[in-house]
Order: C-alpha cells, then sequence, then structure tokens
C-alpha cells in the first residue's frame, strides 16, 4: 500500500495537469456514453409515448378477419387468454348512431381506422379495464361503473356542450329498434380516446350497448397490451404470431393502425442512427482512455526503467499501471456521471424542442448511470492493459538512456495488415448484418468499433507518406520551424497515430451526422413532393366525403382537384404468400393534373397516358419501384388482392417510384375502390391553383366555405415543407451536438498529445532556444506539427466519414428496409476538413506557449 | 573473496546490417570491499560492460557471477530480484522520482521488495548521514542541487546493503566541485562501510578515488593500473592519464 500510495497516488496528487489530461478521456468517455444512452432512452420512450396518447397502450389488436361488420362472439377471450405474455385484454364494440333529435347523416361511412365515422360514435366497454388501454380525461362527473349492463353514458365534454347535454341528463340515441336513453355520467376531455371521431364520441358499458343495438355476445375488437412494460418490437411481433396461431384463420391479430409497420420501422430506424451513435461514443471513450495511458507509459519510460533496475518485477511495474488505471478510472467515472447527466439534461432539451414532448418526467435510469460508470472502469482496465504490460516490458536500460528510444513495434510497422482485414470484416458485416434481430443494435455497434480500429491501424504506416508530402507545404506556411515541426510528427508514430485517430473520429462523425441529415432531408423531400402534391393540401380529422370533390372544384381560381384515400389492402405475391400493404385509390387523370407519379416502367413500354387511361379504365394498377424489385413484379403481370369480393386479380399497369409506406404502396383507380373495396371517401384533396392566382387567397376562400363544416384543415404545400424542414432542423440539431462533441474529444486528445510532447521534449526546446530559436519560432514549430495532424486527421476523417455514411445508410436499409438515398454535402466534407485543420490549431496554442516559455537553463540542465 | 566475476564476456549488437562486437571477451573480478574504476575511450565498452555486469543486459556469450548466482541460469524475474538485493545503481542523470521526497525516493527499493520503510529507519538514518543529506531528508527533487539529488541517488543505492554498487559517470553532470564531494563520498562508504564499488568514468580525477582501475580498448581488457594506499589523489591521477596516454597512443 505504501508503494501505490508513493507512487500512485502522490503521482496524481503531484502532477494534476497530467492526471487531468488523462482522466478528460475517461470523462469524456462516460458522460457521452451516458448522455447518448439516456436521450436515446429518453427519445424512444417520448416517440412511443406520443403514438400511445392517440392509438392507445395496446401492443396489439385482435379483430373478425372477415369485414363482415358483424364482429365476433366474446368467447374467444377465453382462447386468447391462454397465450402466454398478455398482460391486459381489453374487449371492445363500435357502433355508429345519431342522438334521437339529430337528422341522420346521409351515409353512415365504411370505418377504417375507427375514427371517420359522422355522427356520434359510441364504444362499448369494460370500464374495468378499459383504463388500462386508452386514455380517458374525466373533466366533470364520474367514469362508468364497474357493471357492464348499467343504462350509462360517458361523453366528449366538447360534444356534450355542443349538444347542450349536461350531467345527469338523459341521452336518447338511434338504435335499430327506435330510441334508447343512457344517463350522462360524466364528460372527459377531448385528449387521448376523446379524440375519436373528431370528439362526437362516446363510452358506454359493453353489456348495455350489445343489448341496445342487438349485437349481443358480440365484439368488434380485443385491444392486447404485453405484459413486459419495456417490451420490444420482437417481443411484440412474437406475441402476434402466437396469438395468431392461437386464434386461426378466421381472427385478424394487428398492430394498431398507427403502431403500424411503418412506425416500428421509422422507430427502428432512429434506434439503429442513435445505436450507432452510441456505439462510436465508447469507441471514442475507450479510444481516449487508451490514449491518455499509453501516452502516460511513454512519457515515463524511464521512470519505469529505473524502477526496473532497483529491482522491480515486470509484473508489480504492470500492476503500477493497472492500479494507476483503477484509481483514474474510478475518479473519471465519478466525474464523468457527473458531466453526462448534465450532458443528457441538455440533449433532453433538445428533444422536447424536437418532439413536442415535456420529458421532464423521465427519470435518470439508474441502471444506465451504473452501467456507463462500470463501463468507464472497465474500458481503463481494458485499455490501460495494453500499456502497462509496455511498461512491463521496458527494459532497465532505458533508464541509462538520456531519451528513452521508441522502438518501432509491430503496431507500426505491420498494423496496416489487422487494419485492412478489420476493415474489409467489419465493412461486409454491417452490409451483410448476419445478426440476430435482438442483438443486431449491439453487435452492429462492435461493427462499427471494429471499422474505427481499422482505420486506426491504416494510420501508422501512413505517416512518413503524409510528413514527405506536406513537408514543403509546412515549410513554406511556417518556415523553417514549419519544416522541424513537421519532421517532429515522425518521431512519435504510435501518439502521432492516437492524436490523428482521435480527429480522424471526430471530422468522420461529423461528416456522418451531416451527411444522414442530408440524405433523410432529400429523402423526405421527394416524398413530401410526391405525397403531397398540388398547391394546397386539404386534410380533415375525419374522412371526407366525395361531395366535397365537387364543391372544392367550384371554387374560384382552382383549377383541379385529385382526392386520395389510403386504406390497408392484403394482395398475395406470385407464389401465393400472403402480403400486407397500402392502396392508394387517386382518380388517375386528376390526379396527373395536380401532382404526377414518377413512371419506372409501363407495360410494353406504352406512353404514361396510357398506363393512367388503363387504370382509369378499371382492374389496373399501379406498383412501387421497391414491390416489384422486392417481389420480381413488372408491368403485365397480375397481382391478386383481396377486396370485399374476395381475392381479384388486377393487371400492373406500370411500376412507379414511390418511398410511402416504405415503398409498399399500390396505386389504383377511385373507381376501384368504390366497386371492389366499397369505400368512397377521401383522406386528403389535393387542389392545384390557376396559375397567376393567389394560393393563400383560394387556401383562405377553401377554409371560409367549407372549414367549419368539414372540420378541414387547409395547408400550403410550401407551408407543409417548411414546417417540416424546420422539424428536420430541430431533430437533426441533436445529433449535431453529438458531433460537436466529438470534436471536443478530438480537440482534447490534440492538446493532450501536444502538451506531453511539449514536456517530454523540454531538453530539446532548451537547446533549440539556446543556439538561437526566438519563442515564437518554437511556437510555429508546435503548431506546424499540430496543423499536420489537422490535415491528416481532416483528410481521412472526411474519406472514413463518407465511407461510413455509405455504409449506414446502406445497413441502415438492410436493417429496416427503409431505403435513403445517399447524398453527399460537398460543403460540408470541404467544412469537416476545415474544422479538423482549424481546431488542430486551437488545440496547440496552449501547449505551444507553454513550449515557448520553456527557461533554457532549466531545460538544458534537466535530467 | 570475488563478489563479482566475468569470463570471457561478449556482446554483440547489430547496427544498420553490421554486427558491432562491443565486447570481445572480457575476464574481470572484483574483490569484496573493493572499489574499482573502469576507463576507456568512447566505444570501449565501458557502459555495455556495466550493463552486463548489473544484469541489466544479457551478454552473447560468457558468464557473470554476482553474489554467488550465475546470471546466464536465472530467468528475467530472477536477475530482477538478484538486481533488487544484491546491486545498486547510480546513474549519471539522478534518475529520481520528481514526485517523492529525498528520503522516499532513497526507500524505493525497500518498498519495491514490499516492505514497511518504518523498520528501514536506521539505516535510512546511516546512508542518509553517511552522504550527508540528514536535513533536506523531505525535501523533492527540483529542491535539491545536482549533487544533492546525486547523493540521493547513492544513497537509495546503498540502502539495501547491496553486495555491488555500480555507478555510471556518477559525475558526468556536476561540476569538480560537487564531482569531487560525491567520489569522496563513494570512498568514504567503501571505506568506512566496507561496500564494493565499480565506477564507469572517463574523468581522471575520479577514477583517483579507485583502488583498481581497468582500462578498456575495443571491448577488451587492455591494462589494469593498481594503487598502493599510500599513493596520494594527485599522484594516482597522473598515474591514469599517463596510462590513458599511452593507451591512445
Amino acid at each position: 500500500m505504501t508503494l501505490t500510495r508513493l507512487l500512485i497516488l502522490r503521482s496524481i496528487k503531484e502532477r494534476p495537469l497530467r492526471m487531468l489530461l488523462s482522466s478528460f478521456g475517461i470523462i469524456l468517455g462516460v458522460a457521452s456514453i451516458l448522455a447518448i444512452g439516456v436521450t436515446n432512452q429518453a427519445a424512444l420512450e417520448s416517440v412511443t409515448r406520443l403514438f400511445a396518447d392517440t392509438s392507445g397502450k395496446s401492443s396489439l389488436i385482435i379483430t373478425s378477419a372477415d369485414s363482415d361488420g358483424q364482429g365476433f362472439n366474446d368467447n374467444i377471450m377465453g382462447r386468447a387468454d391462454r397465450v402466454a405474455g398478455i398482460g391486459v385484454m381489453a374487449p371492445s364494440l363500435s357502433v355508429t348512431t345519431v342522438l334521437a333529435e339529430e337528422l341522420p347523416p346521409t351515409e353512415i361511412a365504411f370505418s377504417m381506422f375507427g375514427m371517420d365515422q359522422g355522427g356520434l360514435s359510441l364504444m362499448g366497454i369494460d370500464p374495468q379495464v378499459d383504463g388500462q388501454v386508452r386514455e380517458y380525461e374525466l373533466v366533470n362527473g364520474r367514469f362508468l361503473s364497474e357493471r357492464l349492463d348499467d343504462e350509462e353514458i360517458v361523453l366528449v365534454e366538447t360534444f356534450a356542450i355542443e349538444q347542450n347535454l349536461t350531467l345527469n341528463d338523459w341521452v336518447e340515441i338511434t338504435t335499430p329498434y327506435g330510441i334508447d336513453k343512457l344517463r350522462l355520467v360524466g364528460l372527459i376531455a377531448e385528449e387521448g380516446a376523446g379524440r375519436q371521431n373528431n370528439g362526437a364520441f362516446g363510452v358506454v358499458p359493453l353489456e348495455t350497448l350489445q343489448k341496445y343495438f342487438d349485437r349481443n355476445r358480440s365484439l368488434d375488437q380485443i385491444d392486447v397490451v404485453i405484459d413486459k412494460p419495456d417490451a420490444s418490437s420482437a417481443d411484440v411481433q412474437q406475441l402476434k404470431n402466437a396469438l395468431q396461431q392461437a386464434l386461426g384463420t378466421d381472427y385478424a391479430v394487428l398492430f394498431p393502425a398507427s403502431q403500424g409497420e411503418r412506425v416500428v420501422q421509422m422507430l427502428g430506424n432512429y434506434q439503429i442512427g442513435l445505436n450507432f451513435l452510441s456505439g462510436m461514443a465508447l469507441f471514442v471513450g475507450a479510444f481516449l482512455i487508451y490514449n491518455a495511458f499509453s501516452m502516460t507509459v511513454v512519457e515515463r519510460t524511464r521512470e519505469f526503467g529505473m524502477l526496473r533496475t532497483v529491482g522491480m518485477t515486470r509484473r508489480q511495474v504492470t500492476r503500477q499501471v493497472m492500479l494507476e488505471a483503477s484509481v483514474l478510472g474510478l475518479i473519471g467515472s465519478a466525474i464523468g456521471i457527473g458531466l453526462g447527466i448534465f450532458l443528457a439534461r441538455g440533449l433532453s432539451v433538445v428533444m422536447e424542442v424536437v418532439l413536442g414532448q415535456d420529458l421532464s418526467r423521465i427519470e435518470l435510469p439508474i441502471d444506465l448511470v451504473i452501467i456507463s460508470g462500470l463501463v468507464g472502469l472497465i474500458v481503463t482496465l481494458f485499455a490501460a492493459a495494453i500499456p502497462a504490460w509496455q511498461a512491463g516490458k521496458i527494459s532497465p536500460l532505458e533508464a541509462l538512456r538520456i531519451r528513452g528510444i521508441s522502438k518501432e513495434g509491430w503496431f507500426i510497422s505491420d498494423g496496416w495488415k489487422v487494419g485492412i482485414a478489420l476493415l474489409l470484416v467489419s465493412t461486409a458485416l454491417l452490409l451483410w448484418n448476419p445478426f440476430p434481430y435482438d442483438a443486431q443494435f449491439r453487435l452492429g455497434s462492435v461493427a462499427v468499433i471494429a471499422l474505427f480500429f481499422g482505420g486506426t491501424f491504416m494510420i501508422p504506416s501512413s505517416v512518413t507518406y503524409w510528413e514527405r508530402g506536406m513537408r514543403g507545404i509546412m515549410r513554406r506556411l511556417y518556415g523553417n520551424s514549419g519544416l522541424i515541426g513537421s519532421l517532429n510528427l515522425e518521431r512519435s508514430k504510435m501518439r502521432t497515430t492516437l492524436t490523428v485517430a482521435a480527429l480522424m473520429i471526430g471530422v468522420s462523425m461529423m461528416i456522418v451526422v451531416w451527411t444522414m441529415t442530408e440524405s433523410f432531408k432529400g429523402d423526405l423531400e421527394e416524398w413530401l413532393d410526391g405525397y403531397i402534391g398540388g398547391d394546397i393540401y386539404v386534410t380533415s380529422s375525419v374522412n371526407m366525403r366525395t361531395d366535397l370533390w365537387q364543391r372544392l372544384q367550384s371554387v374560384e381560381g382552382v383549377q383541379a382537384v385529385a382526392p386520395v384515400r389510403y386504406f390497408e389492402v392484403k394482395w398475395y405475391t406470385p407464389d401465393g404468400a400472403e402480403e400486407d400493404g397500402l392502396f392508394m385509390a387517386v382518380e388517375p387523370l386528376a390526379y396527373n393534373e395536380v401532382t404526377s407519379f414518377v413512371f419506372d416502367q409501363t407495360d410494353n413500354g406504352v406512353s404514361e397516358e396510357a398506363a393512367l387511361l388503363e387504370m382509369e379504365g378499371g382492374d389496373t394498377i399501379f406498383v412501387s419501384s421497391v414491390m416489384a424489385e422486392k417481389y420480381g413484379l413488372s408491368p403485365g403481370d397480375s397481382l391478386e388482392l383481396f377486396t370485399k369480393t374476395g381475392k381479384r386479380p388486377f393487371v400492373i399497369g406500370a411500376v412507379v417510384v414511390d418511398f410511402y409506406n416504405n415503398g409498399l404502396v399500390i396505386d389504383g383507380s377511385w373507381a376501384d375502390m368504390r366497386r371492389h373495396f366499397r369505400l368512397n371517401d377521401a383522406n386528403a384533396y389535393m387542389v392545384k391553383v390557376n396559375e397567376g392566382i393567389s394560393i393563400d387567397t383560394v387556401k383562405a376562400d377553401i377554409d371560409d366555405l367549407f372549414g367549419d363544416r368539414y372540420h378541414l384543415i387547409v395547408e400550403s404545400n410550401l407551408a407543409i415543407q417548411e414546417r417540416v424542414n424546420v422539424l428536420m432542423d430541430q431533430a437533426y440539431s441533436m445529433f449535431d451536438i453529438l458531433a460537436l462533441i466529438a470534436m471536443l474529444v478530438a480537440f482534447l486528445g490534440i492538446t493532450n498529445t501536444l502538451t506531453m510532447n511539449v514536456m517530454e521534449r523540454i531538453r530539446e526546446i532548451g537547446m533549440l532556444r539556446s543556439i538561437g530559436m526566438s519563442r515564437g519560432q518554437v511556437i510555429l514549430m508546435v503548431l506546424a506539427e499540430a496543423g499536420l495532424m489537422g490535415v491528416i486527421g481532416g483528410v481521412v476523417g472526411v474519406i472514413f466519414g463518407i465511407l461510413l455514411s455509405r455504409i449506414f445508410l446502406l445497413s441502415m436499409t438492410a436493417m429496416s428496409g427503409y431505403k435513403l438515398e445517399f447524398i453527399l454535402p460537398i460543403s460540408r466534407v470541404v467544412m469537416g476538413f476545415l474544422i479538423a485543420v482549424i481546431i488542430a490549431h486551437i488545440a496547440a496554442v496552449f501547449p505551444a506557449n507553454r513550449a515557448a516559455k520553456v527557461d533554457i537553463m532549466e531545460a538544458i540542465h534537466q535530467d | 573473496m570475488s563478489v563479482l566475476t566475468a569470463e570471457s564476456l561478449t556482446r554483440q549488437y547489430q547496427l544498420g546490417g553490421h554486427v558491432v562486437n562491443a565486447l570481445a571477451g572480457v575476464d574481470f573480478s572484483v574483490s569484496e570491499g573493493e572499489f574499482v574504476g573502469i576507463m576507456g575511450p568512447s566505444g570501449s565498452g565501458k557502459s555495455t560492460l556495466l550493463h552486463l555486469l548489473g544484469g541489466l543486459d544479457k551478454p552473447s556469450d560468457g558468464e557473470i557471477t554476482l553474489a554467488g548466482n550465475k546470471l546466464s541460469l536465472l530467468n528475467d524475474k530472477e536477475t530482477t530480484l538478484v538486481r533488487r538485493h544484491n546491486v545498486g545503481f547510480v546513474f549519471q542523470f539522478y534518475n529520481l522520482l520528481p514526485t517523492l521526497s529525498a528520503e522516499e525516493n532513497i526507500l524505493l527499493p525497500i518498498l519495491i521488495d514490499g516492505k514497511d520503510g518504518k523498520q528501514y529507519q536506521k539505516r535510512l538514518d546511516t546512508v542518509l548521514k553517511l552522504v550527508g543529506l540528514e536535513s533536506r531528508r523531505s525535501h523533492k527533487p527540483d529542491q535539491l542541487s545536482g549533487g544533492e539529488q546525486q547523493r540521493v541517488s547513492i544513497a537509495r543505492a546503498m540502502i539495501t546493503e547491496p553486495a555491488i554498487v555500480l555507478a555510471d559517470e556518477p559525475t558526468g553532470n556536476l561540476d569538480s566541485k560537487t564531482g569531487k564531494i560525491i567520489m569522496e563520498l563513494l570512498r568514504r562508504s567503501c571505506d568506512e562501510l566496507g561496500q564494493t564499488i565499480i565506477v564507469v568514468t572517463h574523468d581522471p580525477r575520479a577514477a583517483a578515488y579507485a583502488d583498481r582501475v581497468v582500462f578498456l580498448q575495443d571491448g577488451v581488457v587492455a591494462s589494469q593500473i593498481a594503487f598502493s594506499e599510500l599513493d596520494d589523489l594527485a599522484v594516482r591521477r597522473q598515474t591514469v592519464i599517463d596510462a590513458m596516454v599511452e593507451l591512445e597512443a
């Protein structure tokens, strides 16, 4: 213990600067792991909650496989209950009715998502369990009693006010047998479940509703909540499969509409992105720690040599270094956790802005704190193991030399071979992605780390070439001091490598973040252009009946109006497998007038107009290029869709580019939708305005004329795009912060390296000063060395960043099926390089000043 | 009785594709309580010989017996232990740990051996008195002069009562006055404590303190001078200078 106290604790106490630089790596590493972890978790929880708020908390829903509107018998509950993994099952029955004094609507629309009926939508529920599936915010009175046959109702407050209903009033509703009465016992806010049917919504005890509508023991839907609170999408998928198997083909087990595959994939993508960054943070942290320790060993070569001459064994030396690592690891991790909490709070604020969600509810997960602290300590010990082993290998002869001889180790001479192997293997792994679903994030991150190691291993063998290539430029820029600085780079290749690698990681992280941002934006813009065509986009919280189509067309200044209706459809692959997709029904000619399909190929190369006419003619569909590629479909082929009248073949008239719903989109005509799917309402109307007419005027006119009546949301295409862009910018500002952390890490890495270089070369600097080098020249010498590191780190970082971005985008596509186009932001690439060079110079200011202030007499007499 | 013997020592190095014979067959022995100086021109193999004798380096051929241990038969760890218990080193550049006080630096070999420094207070006081640093015992190296730092390093070399102290140019970094103090100190430790010492030097004034001076040239022992106890320092120094001149001629 005495020896430990003297050699380690004293050393830490007496050399605070060096210790600070060493532990900064650990501090930053732990802090970034924790901050990114917390933010990652907070973001996911928040996005999940966003969906849960609007759609309920159910993981799955059970419905009848055939849409005859008659539901299914409630005895299915018993069968479903035998499946393991179910937490809650909430049965429900939905009916559409009108209040007795209200005129019945001309048409009660077919409900696809349970929120577009018009009239009054009533849901029969089991009050005991329903609260665990849907959110009800009671604002007045009480909720339904637990008896399933009480004749009472809870309505949305806004609807009750509109209908002049107050608590304890009798609510008269129209049923197939006339008029029945329910006592109004409570009012809920137009939030959560109350948002349904635009607030014209109420809940009634299940058995009462079954009795009134002659739907005895019949259910429309069972909402299922998985019993694991932190279930992954894989867990839900597993439960879905188990339920489907237990219930048979008469029942459909589905993801809730808003938690459909699209959302799962979207969340998946987001998580993959963040996990990659967590992996990088872990690498940077581990790397900094390794950097700090290997430098410590280099700096103290003579000290270790001396200890060996006075009888310290190799094992004792190694143990001392490892003990020092543990002490630094503990201190660094503790401070790192503090900084991480601080950073996480900052990142959470950004996330709040991005997601518009209150994240203050999110507690700091204690397990994550412990894990990041442990990672800091373990990584420190792991990273210190190699330098400790190297320290043990130091010959006692080193102590007798004035300067430690830096031997060209295996890493310097042959490391590039391992580097190439690591690069190839990790690239292949990331692209091929053979990992099982559960582990792919973690193993993907490991592959990313391996990729960085590969890059790092490649650096040392190239330092000589870089130095030779840049020597002339450095001499021109910095004079003869620049020449000496440039030559210094080769003196400690290991140290140069580690510093350049820190810069490389920082720059490549920036490039990855920027490229991914641009690609996401590009992808989004492309999608928006096609998806929201025309000049004005008209939507509503309820699906809109087609009479609005004619009315919109009659508005002054409107050139054309195109209705769009999306609905889910089952279709069959050429080998008979059943698949889910999205059907987009359009009026082909009107659609083409307002916006247009992006044709990929047509049947026998017929004109695009002819293809549209074919669709107009009926029984012809267009499929997306993604589907065509995935399932080997081409124009002229036939595709079977599951319609109201059973399986029905459709001719593929063309292949079009469409990324919506991950490209799993089938486009068909309005007439086909009405005929085969019995739907006749629109999700949206795209409006094209006559040239020369103000879009804003037309928009205002539409809003004035029909806004209230149809609950319309009228937006100009431009406004939507701007809003999306603002949202995107906010979302990616978080990634910018991560890039900033990476650059901060690189900055500290360079400061660390150069400070240690200066400390090690004090004698030499004293000698140079003694033979006439001015303080200014000393500064230039150090700056030149830093500048050259900046150039190498910048160039390699940019190349690596571009490579990584491509791999990330490709592997993200492989993992999630969501295809992103690679867009290289040239200006950002240049900026990344410049930032590397500038940061290198700024980081060198402190060590350069230190070098300039070296006292000549002291330095040349220093041992 | 010999504390140290070297038989037919050779040491070859690879240097830029050439084989350099740093030592080409050295036979050499040191008796207990003897003070031996090793001299020779640059590149004669002085430092190489010292490194081999101290077990810091391995000979290409030949055998060294140190305090009864045949070094060629020992592995790295055993050599380290022999060094720890039997050899004290004094370097030209002192090699003190800057973070430790003078007495902590002196006690370092004891601490490395896993022993409690407190049990060695008596020995510590003895060596501190010998080197004349009782009043500077708690000073850090940067608070000590070069000569004082070298005295600390001598004390460190002697704390374990080693069989032999090996000093590599101990006065090389000091002015002549301080160098004289250091050599007198080594001489005294030999005379008063019976310490066996080998000093590598190219300073005839330093060599004059030895009982015997061995001259190396081209990796072999070229000649030896043994002084009589009656010779004074000036005579000894002149004898060494004459021998050097003769050697270089």
